[in-house]
């Protein structure tokens, strides 16, 4: 009960963390690496580790009762469960490069890409869009 | 009463021990938490199944610059708004005022900045539903906007009783009276001196050829057929094109590289290349593009409200001027819960939406 007096968090230290995690989410990004997913993980989990932080300090959760558990463990159990049971419908079928409009898609962005000189900036992309419906094809086909 | 019960077990309390009003804010940031998670579970779900092809930061006009900086502005907030408890809490009133002022100021500068990047959305036409996916539809977005463009121009004419016609939008009506009026006709307003008809008719002539490039192009969409290949879009050459095909052969189709050089082209004009220009958006297809655009407005539309909601929190414990006292103390503590919570969900929206887009 007596969460008002003895915790002393010195806050200027965890807002400097912060803004330390801010700088290292933007340097990650600037680094950009090869693989997008190894920025994509570490940025999330720079995120994960200021929202501890802001959780734990600024929002005194880590000098409250138990009952903190009982409030928020239910509901980030479900606030995980709701992507992960979205997933396989959605996310993992539902792109898949089978499906009628990607297959006029791909026509349609295949005649795009032939056209000769012009829109030379919107041609790279196109490029990487078509490397991008291959590695959909073998990922849907597990 | 009985005797039996009233020293002998300690007394049974009810609930959890916390206050109430602190309950009751970690309750509701509970459904909080559910409410986001909507929204940023459906985003990841998306995102991860679009993989490579989600759009990307030349399409989406995605600034980690502006959403950094937005990420650092709201973490002072919540700083101002730690220090702004603690000092309510050593019954220093004034300063915890002050830094609820600092609070406020952080959040007018954090929805500007907001107000920044949806000005670009807006005026780059990235909105649901309105970014074409494919290069027909960047073509039809093209006719669309460029006929637009057309009314817009031949409305002056109706407006200022230049020409009269029933419907102003009746372009089948409208183009032969400004012809006619063109090659010497009189105003429809009989009462228009004549140094104002000759002004009006010296700029029709490139409003009508305006009309014309408009028409030439939208008759070869709908035929879906080349501009280069058959440059007379006449439904009649169109036929005998078509009818002059051996078979196994095709009329050439409509291609965006040709509407993109055409496109190009009236821009140049002298007469009314400014106005296309302003009025047509640079025609490129981007695959996933609307969805993008639900998701970014869906979750930074409803985290923009939270942070108006916790500015009136504080607005009303601000509004107690010199007044704020002990009793405000819960107040500024479950309106700071709050506070941090909005800034806890852009911290997962910031890589979310700025990085891994």
């Amino acid at each position: 009960m007596s969460h008002n007096d003895t915790h002393h968090v010195n806050y200027l230290i965890v807002f400097l963390a912060l803004c330390l995690f801010t700088a290292l989410s933007v340097v990650f990004d600037l680094l950009s690496f090869d693989n997008h997913a190894v920025t994509v993980v570490l940025v999330m989990a720079v995120a994960v580790a200021k929202a501890l932080c802001v959780m734990m300090f600024f929002m005194h959760l880590k000098f409250e009762g138990n009952w903190k558990f009982i409030l928020l463990v239910p509901t980030t159990i479900l606030a995980i469960g709701l992507p992960l049971a979205l997933m396989p419908d959605i996310g993992m079928s539902y792109y898949t490069p089978m499906t009628p409009q990607m297959t006029a898609w791909e026509k349609e962005m295949a005649a795009w890409r032939a056209e000769s000189g012009h829109g030379s900036g919107h041609g790279d992309s196109g490029g990487s869009h078509a490397a991008g419906g291959e590695q959909h094809g073998s990922g849907g086909s597990h | 009463m009985t005797s039996h019960s009233v020293h002998s077990a300690p007394t049974m309390k009810m609930g959890i021990p916390v206050p109430n009003a602190k309950l009751g804010m970690w309750l509701f940031l509970g459904t909080e938490i559910m409410f986001f998670t909507a929204f940023i579970g459906s985003y990841i779900v998306v995102r991860v199944g679009a993989g490579s092809l989600w759009p990307g930061p030349e399409d989406t006009h995605i600034n980690v610059f502006w959403g950094g900086l937005n990420t650092f502005v709201l973490i002072v907030s919540s700083f101002f708004v730690v220090l702004a408890h603690a000092a309510m809490g050593d019954r220093r009133y004034a300063d915890a005022r002050k830094w609820l002022w600092l609070t406020m100021l952080l959040a007018v500068v954090f929805l500007g900045i907001k107000g920044i990047e949806y000005t670009g959305k807006f005026s780059h036409d990235i909105l649901p539903g309105h970014i074409p996916e494919t290069p027909t539809q960047a073509i039809a977005k093209l006719d669309r906007e460029l006929e637009a463009v057309v009314r817009e121009r031949l409305a002056v004419y109706t407006d200022n009783d230049v020409v009269s016609v029933d419907r102003p939008s009746d372009l089948a009506s409208l183009v032969p009276q400004l012809q006619a009026f063109q090659q010497g006709g009189s105003p429809a307003d009989s009462d228009m001196d004549e140094e104002t008809a000759a002004e009006y008719r010296a700029q029709v002539e490139g409003d009508l050829r305006l009309y014309e490039r408009w028409k030439n192009l939208h008759e070869h969409r709908v035929a879906n057929a080349s501009l280069t290949a058959l440059p007379v879009a006449e439904i009649s050459a169109y036929r005998s094109a078509r009818n002059a095909l051996v078979e196994g052969d095709r009329i050439p189709e409509l291609k965006l590289g040709e509407v993109h050089e055409y496109l190009e082209d009236m821009k140049a004009d002298e007469s009314f290349g400014a106005a296309v220009a302003d009025g047509v958006h640079d025609p490129h297809p981007v695959l996933y593009g609307n969805l993008f655009a639900s998701c970014y407005f869906l979750m930074t539309g409803f985290h923009a409200i939270h942070v108006i909601v916790g500015m009136i929190l504080f607005g009303l414990a601000l509004s107690q001027g010199p007044l704020l006292n002990e009793r405000w103390v819960d107040w500024v503590e479950n309106s700071g819960l709050y506070w941090h919570f909005v800034d806890l969900v852009w911290i997962f929206l910031f890589p979310l939406l700025y990085i891994a887009a």
